[in-house]
């Protein structure tokens, strides 16, 4: 049995699954204590603990510790070389620039300079910081300076990161702030993991414990100690795995919209799998190297705001408080619903006092106003779910094969999850012109999402047969390559590597891996032929358990 | 923190799959590490910088620039409709407002293609920069005077043969001088047809002219006679062979100096065309280039093996790009008295030869020396290949008696052609006749 448990920022879910399917849900409100959280929940749960085999949270931890600044303090130590001013992209004074320099291939031309290096470390030290990043321009490329400087540091700090090892991506920026977030939130995951092992071991419970990632997949709890920024943003992530987890439909292209209180998050699944974020996810604003799912957030939501502009209605984008029927003060989507007769949680009289006022002055039935204002809700939706697909349609191609054979994304139908799913279903559909489905169990797709992902991991290999030789960041790996490397040698050799190191990087043992970008370039220098360039990506499939799918 | 003054649009298109031969200059590797470079130095997250999809331009886009022969299909491949239509892209968004100016970082390049295309000259067959701007100007007819500076080390004898007769498009080229490098124009003396003189400007520069001779020139030459013509839209040919490794040429410009020619000129529309040192000058010229345009900082830009004292330039050099500039700008300031005195009809005849594909052509033109338009032009163009053309050309803004002339030439051509083609720029209308 596979438990997971979804921790939002005001609830906190759980689903119990097998083979078999859903064995049981619970829900309990999201306290400051997040493992009080989890105990609450597990014990509504009410199930056999030696069952399980897996446990799955997602969870808001990094997230919020992000976004709320709320980590200890944490330095960076860069190199940098010419091109854009790394200075501009510092997030604290305890960025510290230091000589070091390589370029595109990988080549050094500015060597490190170690005592530079270690007095840098000791101004970090002697403001009291435990947590060092180190990053270097290209050092996907060459990783050379950012394994010199932890060699020289290790044992000076408690937390440490190297660029390279986040992601095999080429940014420098990007590397620069995801390897200090990734070592901001380091300790906060340690005593996070601590605790709660300590207390899943406490009930009984001696599964393996793993995290959902912002890709939509999970990793070992061993591999979320080193890359905790991982799992940022795994909310959206739990709800769009889940919405495919329930989907009935794995051919073809559908939306998916998670109905809140404030926004509507959306999604497209193409074949079953969710489309990523290209460059990687931003979060709180800065843009990161981390994989995620591309999400869009809409204003609208169950409680936006409603109010009349120059005779015109309006839904949202924000949110004025509790809808009018839960005991707030103004209108809301949720009271058009209560007042229509759906069956809501708020009280109806309530609901229809707070709209009266707004038919009256539209010169309209209070029923028809309700319709119209979950009209206007649907259209909103719909208006930025066609900005949404375009934006996915116009991403840059470079090859003349992919602009005369492009892959044009075309939702056909949507899936509708979370609170007001149901009852904004029949306005979606008349609004988008196409199926929406709300699936069973619709309201605990997020903990079901983060119980069936997949593990995930995904690996960068670059080869110059010039220089000799094979780079592999995120593995800390380096080869020599044979100067007759094919690139079909290199896959090979990738996904060799992938399985010897699946404990690393926190995957288990059921996946499936597939290249999923290749690029070999004969490099010419004069009119001959010195070597080949060459660049693959690979990685374990995501996607859903299989067991859940042979039910 | 990074931050755009100016909108800033890239059209990046590499053509991976695309090449000239395996080890040409033109092959699938050259914009790679341009690439690389963009990507890790974070341009396309700086707040204004944005990248976008290239386009495809038509068989009727080319059509207003070129006489393909014997037809488009045949002289072009899909690549060189993405890199044309990379350039109309680029257009789109400046003229729609999308953004205030924009880089198309495409190949294959195009300024050595004529207006007549019998095949592939200094690995160009198609004009880039001349199909964006037909294109420009009959879709945003607001838009009435162009200029072109091209920086590529080679004289762009392309565009200059496309608008040698354009009194509406200015066309100033920068180069490395043509008695020691293909394809060999691009003089003073070369400023233009009889209603469009001193619209050409040839500026060639003896080699091993550094950033210091190339910024003389755009503060002493190219920025005054800008402000004088006051352009609708400006365009750089940016080609990057003038860089001081480039391997083909032997210039000693460096990336920060294209960063500076940028920010001078402030361009509206910035197209790839030459540059050849794929590893050590493209990724720092390119990443120089898209932040100069942006407003944004590119100070710290440089080679790694820059060393400014193996490029100093000659006084002997400074002397003499002191003197060019001087005649340059008197020549532009003089160009009233450039006309020749006036018959009805003026003939010219050429040889060209198209290097690449090994193909030689013999052109022979009659303009019509009119005093009520830009004037009527046919060309008699016969080429090694066997196909022997006439084109006729109707200006924008013809008067009737020269489009009656393009007419009846179209019409009763006389002679023994393959084909005979029109462009009819006010009607948009091109049309190609098997005889
Ligand atoms: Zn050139
Ligand atoms: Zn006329």
């Amino acid at each position: 049995m596979i438990l997971g448990i979804d921790i939002g920022g005001t609830h906190t879910d759980a689903v119990c699954l097998d083979g078999r399917g859903i064995q049981a849900t619970a829900k309990a409100a999201t306290g400051e204590d997040l493992v009080d959280s989890i105990l609450e929940v597990v014990h509504r749960l009410g199930i056999d603990y030696t069952a399980l085999s897996r446990v799955v949270l997602s969870t808001t931890l990094s997230t919020n510790a992000i976004v709320e600044k709320k980590y200890a303090p944490t330095g960076m130590i860069v190199s940098a070389g010419p091109g854009i001013d790394p200075r501009g992209y510092f997030l604290t004074d305890a960025f510290l620039l230091v000589k070091g320099a390589m370029d595109h291939r990988g080549r050094e031309y500015v060597p490190l300079d170690p005592e530079q290096v270690k007095a840098a470390a000791g101004t970090l030290k002697a403001k009291g910081i435990h947590g060092l990043g180190v990053v270097s321009k290209f050092s996907v490329r060459n990783p050379a300076h950012e394994t010199a400087m932890a060699a020289l540091l290790e044992k000076d700090f408690r937390y440490l990161s190297m660029g390279h090892t986040m992601s095999g991506s080429l940014n420098f920026p990007r590397r620069m702030r995801t390897t200090y977030f990734n070592t901001a939130v380091m300790p906060v995951q340690e005593r996070f993991v601590e605790s709660v092992q300590k207390a899943l071991t406490k009930l009984g419970i001696h599964a393996p414990l793993f995290f959902l990632k912002a890709d939509g997949g999970t990793f070992a709890s061993s591999a979320a100690d080193r890359l905790p920024v991982e799992t940022i943003l795994s909310g959206p992530a739990a709800s769009m795995m889940g919405a495919l987890a329930l989907n009935s439909h794995t051919k073809g292209a559908a939306f998916v919209f998670d109905v809140g209180g404030t926004t509507t998050d959306m999604g497209i699944l193409v074949n079953g799998l969710p489309i990523l974020e290209p460059g990687g996810v931003d979060i709180g604003g800065v843009k990161t190297l981390v994989r995620g799912l591309k999400v869009m957030s809409v204003g609208a939501g169950g409680d936006s705001c409603i109010c009349l502009e120059e005779g015109a209605l309006r839904v949202g984008p924000h949110r004025s408080g509790p809808p009018a029927c839960m005991g707030g003060n103004s209108p809301t989507p949720m009271d058009a619903f209560t007042a229509l007769g759906e069956s809501t949680p708020g009280d109806a009289r309530k609901a229809l006092e707070a709209l009266a006022p707004l038919a009256g002055q539209r010169g309209i039935a209070v029923d028809e106003l309700c319709r119209e204002i979950i009209s206007v809700m649907a259209e909103n939706i719909r208006q930025k779910a066609i900005a949404f697909v375009d934006e996915v349609n116009s991403h840059p191609v470079y090859t003349i094969f992919e602009m005369l054979h492009p892959e044009i994304v075309k939702p056909e139908r949507a899936i509708l999850i979370g609170g007001p799913a149901r009852l904004l279903k029949p306005f979606m559909e008349e609004s988008l012109g196409m199926e929406c489905e709300v699936p069973e169990h619709f309201m605990v797709a997020n903990a079901l999402g983060a119980a069936l992902a997949r593990t995930t991991a995904q690996i960068t290999l670059m080869a110059d047969t010039q220089m000799r030789r094979i780079v592999c960041p995120e593995l800390h790996m380096e080869k020599e390559a044979p100067s007759t490397l094919s690139i079909e040698d290199l896959k090979s050799i990738g996904i060799r590597a992938l399985h010897d190191h699946a404990h690393i990087l926190g995957i288990s043992d059921e996946i499936e891996i597939n290249v999923i970008e290749e690029q070999s370039f004969n490099m010419v220098r004069g009119f001959n032929t010195v070597g080949r360039n060459m660049r693959v990506k690979i990685q374990t499939t995501p996607g859903i358990l299989p067991l859940w799918r042979e039910q | 923190m990074m931050e755009a003054k100016k909108k800033t649009g890239l059209i990046f298109f590499p053509a991976y799959d695309w090449e000239i031969s395996p080890t040409h200059p033109e092959r699938k590797e050259r914009l790679l590490y341009t690439q690389d470079q963009v990507l890790e130095e974070g341009v396309l997250d700086i707040e204004g910088i944005r990248e976008f999809k290239a386009g495809l331009a038509t068989e009727h886009d080319i059509g207003r620039a070129h006489f393909c022969v014997p037809d488009v299909g045949s002289r072009i491949t899909e690549s060189h409709n993405v890199s044309a239509g990379g350039c109309i892209e680029a257009a789109r968004l400046v003229l729609e407002g999308v953004v205030d100016n924009a880089f198309a970082l495409v190949r294959p390049p195009g300024h050595h293609a004529m207006r007549v295309v019998h095949g592939s000259r200094g690995f160009c067959n198609i004009n880039i920069e001349a199909v964006m701007v037909e294109w420009v100007r009959r879709h945003h007819s607001r838009i009435k005077k162009i200029a072109i500076v091209d920086t590529d080390c080679h004289h762009g004898d392309g565009t200059q043969d496309v608008y040698w007769h354009d009194p509406d498009v200015l066309y100033i080229s920068i180069h490395q001088d043509g008695r020691t490098l293909y394809p060999g124009s691009g003089f003073p003396d070369e400023y233009g047809g009889p209603n469009a003189a001193g619209m050409t400007l040839n500026i060639p520069l003896p080699p091993r002219t550094s950033d210091e001779g190339m910024l003389h020139v755009m503060e002493e030459v190219v920025m005054p006679v800008i402000d004088d013509f006051k352009p609708d839209l400006i365009i750089n040919s940016a080609g990057q062979d003038n860089h001081y490794s480039d391997p083909i040429t032997n210039m000693s410009f460096t990336a920060g100096g294209y960063a500076r020619l940028n920010d001078m000129l402030s361009p509206h529309i910035c197209v790839l065309e030459g540059g050849y040192s794929i590893e050590s000058a493209l990724p720092y010229v390119n990443t120089g280039i898209i932040l100069a345009l942006a407003g944004a900082d590119y100070s710290y830009v440089r080679e790694p093996d820059l060393d400014p004292e193996k490029i100093r330039q000659d006084p002997r050099i400074t002397e003499y790009i002191k003197r060019l500039s001087g005649q340059i700008l008197t020549l532009w300031r003089t160009r009233a008295g450039l006309r020749p005195e006036r018959r009805e009809f003026m003939e010219r005849s050429r040889s060209i030869y198209y290097d690449t594909d090994g193909i030689s052509e013999n052109q022979n033109e009659v303009f019509r020396f009119c005093d009520a338009c830009p004037g009527v032009f046919k060309l008699d163009s016969a080429a090694s290949t066997g196909y022997h053309i006439l084109g006729i050309h109707i200006p924008h803004g013809a008067c009737p008696a020269c489009r009656d002339r393009g007419q009846s030439w179209y019409e009763k051509p006389g002679g023994h052609y393959y084909a005979v083609y029109l462009q009819d720029m006010d009607q948009d209308l091109y049309m190609v006749r098997r005889m």
